[in-house]
């Protein structure tokens, strides 16, 4: 398909996307736009330098592909260099949304499938809402210097209805947002909408600002998936450790991380915003046990990465979209179910917290999660809705602190937001995980 | 029938660094282009990144029409303003060698770090016509360092930034600040004393979305902001002012919003002295709530103008931090992740990353400690002062300083 050049290796990503946005203000119908647009990125590689060109005109990617190699160094034994030795060679086609994709539903549908959404916002508490529907969906075509020719797409579409509160003088602005692979699954999402807008109103009527202290905090499954890819998750990302000799030590594989109930995972092959049949390199989509039974026992891996720490593949250079290189990132991350009761975990809890939803959250040495709603546990029971700011730990201490992980389980998706590393922001990515308490964390 | 062409244009040039080298060049040249057509008081929108001819484009907005969007309001028109902020310009080769240089200086001088991320290079062009006589141009080019810094003896992700933003680079003063910076990233210091302690921020940045909210028109007129209701009272400290700041030298922005409104002067006082005076709305929240219209809208290439978020900066209202102290001991803040304000204004955040600072020099790095305030006293009665940040971290940085509650 392309002439590459000798003595490098080369790589091109085109990416041809469709999506979708309609959006209301109230019940009055504000945007409505399709949006069609198609670009490449082109990666050279000597041996000692990356060249890259991102570019909107995939009819030019040979003539960047030719000038990218003049910016480099030809090499006679690439070929033999580790990173270009790791990469895997793949020829295939995964179109999994080829039959029906969501493309071919009319804008009508997908319209008047967030309108009916409406009417859930009308309470006279609610003063102010705009709702959006989203859909993408993209087909990626990666051809490479040592034979990659794959093709495969991935599709999502969602609903996000933020809508602002005001009662006396208490005042919110609030986000409910719901997202999947197909459209159908959207369709059955009316009652999630309705007891979450509900649960909101609530909340924003009866909350009061929290004591700040230490508490037993109990997370749901969406503030467990939000604490497992920030405080984890990210550090998994074994981009961190290259050259890092320090970090290397610190995370040998088979040294004991956290208790022996916390398992968690990344893997690529799960539909919805983490799913990655093929990483941005070409390379398979694979799952990655981070940790099992409290033990290390894997990270995530570009094919520089991979080659330079000498480990496996694990599918997880991506990219934001055809304007940027892939970099290690996450695909669906979650922690594994455990076997009690949800029921039983929080009668067990004299006084505690419980962390409904969240705002957003960071991972470094302390990991931080802000709560948009979380209510105290008294004597075994949810009681008072609580205000928090933020709720903070130390990533080695809290994942040693869990000490119950409930049978149920949620793998979620949403629209609206993502993943942020350096530049590239916002990245979609699958979590999820069960209900999950943990002995000790900081509350604000 | 009305039309309106929204270019954007971004030639950039970043180098990738790994572990204090060279690992990758970047290169990107994309154009966007949004185009708007109003005709019996609808409104339709069509874009494209890449070269779609006018006529292309023009045929997918009117067919956009159909959709029904109104737009009753009176298009910007007859103004022609062309603004080049242009210093100087940089090809791929001479950002590899003015980066080489700098790693140089690392390597040499602070062999117990390592440093990576980007070093780039930024041009963009912006420019927004219609039918109406309306022609704006906005074109800019901007150095932008940001590295992260590692302590190699450390098993953090990272331990701290490099950053730096401006339309010059002058070499002496970024090494020469960085030198001081560096040196306190290796000098442990504790906390000073005290419960209450001066503490100035770099990147204000979670306050803004939080006094974006409150200052959104038409949050404020559905009583939804925390500021509803308050037109005309004092509300902080009599020294702060929050501007909507287009001006391109103090925010790296185009001096126009996203219907083509420019401010008088590029800026407009919201909270002046304090006191609310205004909040910021688009033409269209500013005719259904009879307000003030502020040039508020926002938006990609491609997207209806919509009221969200706007530029606003603090006017800088001190002077001689030094001075201002006193001889009390402060504190920087370089990094405060995950923290943020409750609905009510309460705010919360550990600091990951803060230095003991005497007024003029970064001393020491402190360990990790949690700030707790709330925005009435932040800026109220415990706030220090807005100065412009004395450091080469950015051409139009400012460091925002207040008492805040330490543990």
């Amino acid at each position: 398909m392309y002439i590459f050049p000798k003595d490098l290796y080369v790589d091109v990503r085109i990416e041809e996307s469709f999506d979708t946005k309609i959006s209301f203000k109230k019940k009055c119908l504000i945007e409505q736009k399709i949006r069609k647009n198609t670009g490449a990125f082109i990666r050279v590689f000597d041996g000692k330098r990356w060249y890259y060109s991102s570019i909107s005109e995939v009819d030019l990617v040979q003539e960047q592909i030719d000038k990218l190699a003049q910016m480099a160094t030809p090499n006679p034994h690439i070929l033999e260099h580790p990173v270009v030795q790791k990469f895997e060679v793949n020829q295939t086609s995964k179109l999994n949304y080829a039959n029906e994709p969501i493309t071919n539903l009319s804008v009508l549908r997908k319209r008047n499938l967030l309108e009916s959404r409406l009417e859930l916002l009308d309470d006279p508490i609610i003063v102010n809402h705009t709702s959006f529907y989203v859909d993408n969906r993209t087909v990626k075509q990666i051809y490479t210097s040592k034979g990659t020719e794959v093709i495969f797409d991935k599709q999502t579409c969602g609903i996000r209805m933020s809508f602002d509160i005001a009662y006396g003088e208490s005042k919110d602005q609030v986000s409910v947002s719901k997202g999947f692979d197909t459209f159908e699954a959207l369709e059955m999402t009316e009652e999630y909408f309705r007891n979450e807008i509900q649960k909101t109103i609530e909340f924003v009527k009866n909350a009061v600002p929290v004591v700040g202290g230490e508490y037993t905090v109990l997370l749901s499954p969406m503030a467990t998936g939000v604490f497992t890819h920030e405080s984890f998750g990210h550090k998994s990302e074994s981009d961190f450790m290259v050259g890092d000799e320090t970090m290397q030590a610190e995370w040998t594989i088979g040294k004991s991380v956290a208790n022996e109930i916390v398992t968690i995972v990344d893997d690529g092959n799960i539909l919805g915003n983490g799913f990655v049949p093929f990483d941005d390199e070409g390379t398979e989509g694979k799952k990655t046990m981070i940790i099992t039974d409290g033990i290390l026992t894997g990270r995530l891996h570009s094919t520089q990465t991979a080659a330079l720490l000498q480990e496996d593949l694990t599918g997880n250079a991506r990219a934001m979209n055809f304007e940027f290189e892939p970099i290690v990132r996450m695909t669906t991350t979650y922690l594994e179910k455990g076997d009690r009761p949800l029921k039983e975990i929080i009668s067990e809890i004299d006084k505690g917290i419980f962390v409904d939803t969240i705002i957003h959250g960071s991972g470094l040495s302390t990991f931080t999660l802000a709560p948009s709603r979380a209510y105290m546990i008294e004597n075994g029971k949810i009681s008072q809705p609580v205000r928090i700011s933020v709720v903070t730990g130390n990533v080695f201490e809290t994942l040693s602190e869990v000490d119950a992980v409930s049978s149920e389980f949620e793998f979620l998706g949403f629209v609206g937001g993502g993943c942020g590393k350096m530049e590239q922001w916002p990245l979609p990515v699958g979590f999820g995980g069960p209900y999950t308490k943990v002995r000790k964390l900081n509350v604000q | 029938m009305k039309k309106e062409f929204v270019t954007v244009r971004q030639n950039e040039t970043v180098i990738k660094v790994l572990n204090t080298k060279i690992d990758a060049v970047r290169v990107k040249d994309l154009t966007k282009r949004g185009v708007r057509v109003y005709e019996n008081g609808l409104i339709g929108i069509s874009g494209a990144i890449g070269n779609l001819s006018d006529d292309a484009l023009v045929a997918m907005a009117k067919e956009n029409l159909s959709v029904g969007i109104k737009y009753p309001y009176e298009l910007t028109k007859q103004d022609e303003d062309h603004r080049d902020y242009r210093v100087k310009a940089i090809d791929s080769e001479q950002l590899v060698s003015i980066t080489e240089q700098m790693l140089t200086f690392f390597r040499m001088e602070f062999p117990e770090f390592d440093f990576s991320e980007k070093i780039g290079f930024n041009e963009t062009q912006i420019e927004f016509n219609n039918s109406e006589g309306l022609e704006l141009s906005y074109q800019d080019a901007i150095f932008e360092i940001e590295l992260i810094l590692k302590e190699k003896s450390s098993s953090n992700l990272f331990d701290g930034f490099i950053s730096y933003q401006g339309r010059t680079l002058d070499m002496d003063k970024f090494v020469s600040f960085n030198k001081m910076l560096l040196r306190a990233q290796g000098n442990a210091v504790l906390l000073p004393r005290g419960e209450k302690l001066p503490i100035f921020m770099t990147d204000t940045s979670k306050m803004k979305i939080f006094l974006n909210k409150a200052l959104n028109g038409e949050n404020y007129a559905n009583n939804s902001s925390i500021f509803s209701q308050k037109m005309g009272q004092k509300i902080f400290n009599s020294k702060l002012t929050i501007e909507q700041n287009f001006d391109p030298t103090e925010m790296a922005r185009p001096f126009f919003d996203h219907e083509g409104v420019k401010l008088n002067g590029d800026k407009l006082a919201l909270i002046e002295n304090g006191v609310l005076k205004d909040v910021f709305s688009d033409k269209k929240t500013a005719a259904i709530y009879g307000i003030r219209h502020t040039g508020g809208a926002t938006g990609e290439y491609d997207s209806m103008p919509m009221l969200s978020a706007t530029s606003l900066r603090c006017r800088n209202d001190s002077e001689n931090i030094k001075k201002v102290l006193n001889g009390k001991p402060a504190i920087i803040v370089a990094m405060a992740e995950g923290g943020d304000f409750t609905a009510d204004g309460h705010y919360a955040s550990p600091v990951q990353l803060g230095y003991l600072f005497d007024g003029e020099k970064i001393i020491g790095k402190l360990p990790e400690f949690t700030v707790t305030s709330k925005l009435s006293d932040m800026l109220g009665d415990d706030y220090i002062g807005t100065f412009e940040n004395p450091f080469y971290m950015s051409e139009s940085g400012q460091l925002q300083g207040y008492y805040l509650t330490v543990k």
